[in-house]
């Protein structure tokens, strides 16, 4: 489609030009590869499935009492089969309830831990930063003294997320610079954000939702 | 070794079958992820997350199209998904560093060139930039973009024309250099 803006001399130099653009480094051909080795492996050994069965009561609580609620209002005299089809209905709404839960709060760290990695040689406001940190930091001990961390693998992952948002939270905004470096170093060293996205069910948050956690 | 006997062996669970079609696609995942992130650690998250998805999805993979073009739509999905991520997280920390730092804007120097196109670039709508980049930056074709970005060609085409006519407008103090 050409449209009146079309100019072939300013086409050409802006090819040209914008060659500049976001001009990659070599590519780190080896070291990405043991990275999605790594990545892969994990993904094979972590099942999230059985820490979904223990928090549905908590996530889902007020999904259930609204959905019993409304049911034996408008169901006064309800045959049994009725009450099997509800339990079975009330099953997988906890179940949806504590996939939501949980896959928010693994994304919302998973970003929170790419910005700041990626803002590390940036400007951003420190005290932002540790408390958005110690805000995430309270879910995550509560998960790891859930029975969700009976899975030595998820536990592992929760105690390195657990270590690196303490650092966060603890952040210097006198010596920021020296101790965000350190804390990238950390976070590469250990593989933290390979394995928790690997832990994170792939394609849109929406679809996520929906998927197997 | 040709493409689709590799494919084979890697669905067969052959691990250097795997690494021999990484090693063939690798550099263009990359350099697409470089070029829209702009950022060596986020590039290295999204090629590595492209190719854990392609790995994961690789049965899927009917072999309507050729296996670069169906890795490229991963890549542009990744990493579109992962840069709005990243942009709503900044956003939020932007809005509220902003209120703290009215009346305190330092005053930078004309930038030069490079800066004054790297910012336009940037200052592109979503899918402005991405054809663009992909086309005139990586040299990708608009049946390529087309299937990458789920869009007809025609889009893909008029999507890199209003793309330029921005950019025209907004290097227009350097409009010498290309009129001579």
């Amino acid at each position: 489609m050409t449209d009146q803006h079309e100019d072939p001399k300013f086409d050409q130099w802006l090819k040209e030009r914008a060659k500049s653009y976001h001009s990659p480094l070599p590519t780190p051909r080896d070291a990405l590869w043991k990275r999605i080795e790594n990545a892969r492996r994990h993904k094979r050994v972590i099942e999230l499935r059985p820490w979904m069965r223990w928090a549905v009561a908590a996530a889902a609580v007020l999904v259930l009492g609204i959905g019993i609620g409304r049911w034996s209002t408008n169901q006064p005299s309800a045959p049994a089969a009725a009450g099997t089809r509800v339990a079975i209905e009330i099953d997988s709404l906890a179940d949806v309830a504590y996939q939501v839960a949980a896959t928010q709060y693994l994304s919302r760290t998973e970003a929170f831990l790419t910005s700041f990695r990626a803002d590390a040689n940036r400007s951003v406001n420190t005290a932002r930063l540790a408390r958005q940190a110690r805000d995430l930091l309270t879910t995550t001990q509560l998960m790891l003294d859930s029975p969700a961390a009976d899975n030595p693998r998820l536990r592992s992952l929760l105690e390195d997320l657990e270590l690196v948002l303490m650092q966060i939270s603890l952040l210097n905004p006198v010596q920021d610079g020296q101790d965000r470096d350190l804390i990238t170093q950390g976070m590469n060293q250990s593989n933290v954000l390979p394995k928790l996205r690997s832990a994170i069910p792939a394609g849109p948050v929406s679809a996520r939702n929906q998927g197997a956690l | 070794m040709d493409e689709s006997s590799l494919i084979a062996r890697v669905r067969a669970g052959d691990s250097a079958a795997e690494r021999a079609l990484y090693d063939a696609h690798v550099d263009r995942v990359y350099r697409l992820a470089f070029r829209l992130a702009g950022d060596d650690a986020l590039a290295q998250d999204f090629t590595q997350e492209t190719f854990i998805r392609a790995f994961d999805r690789l049965g899927s993979f009917r072999g309507d199209a050729a296996f670069s073009t169906w890795l490229h739509t991963i890549t542009t999905t990744v990493v579109l998904n992962g840069l709005r991520k990243v942009k709503r997280f900044r956003q939020r920390e932007t809005d509220i560093d902003d209120a703290h730092d009215i009346g305190s804007m330092p005053r930078h120097a004309e930038p030069d060139l490079k800066t004054r196109l790297k910012q336009a670039i940037d200052q592109l709508p979503e899918g402005y930039r991405t054809v663009f980049v992909m086309h005139d930056v990586e040299g990708f074709t608009h049946e390529e973009i087309g299937v990458a970005l789920g869009v007809e060609t025609g889009t893909s085409k008029a999507q890199l024309s209003r793309a330029r006519a921005k950019l025209r407008v907004a290097l227009a103090d350097f409009a010498g250099e290309w009129i001579t």
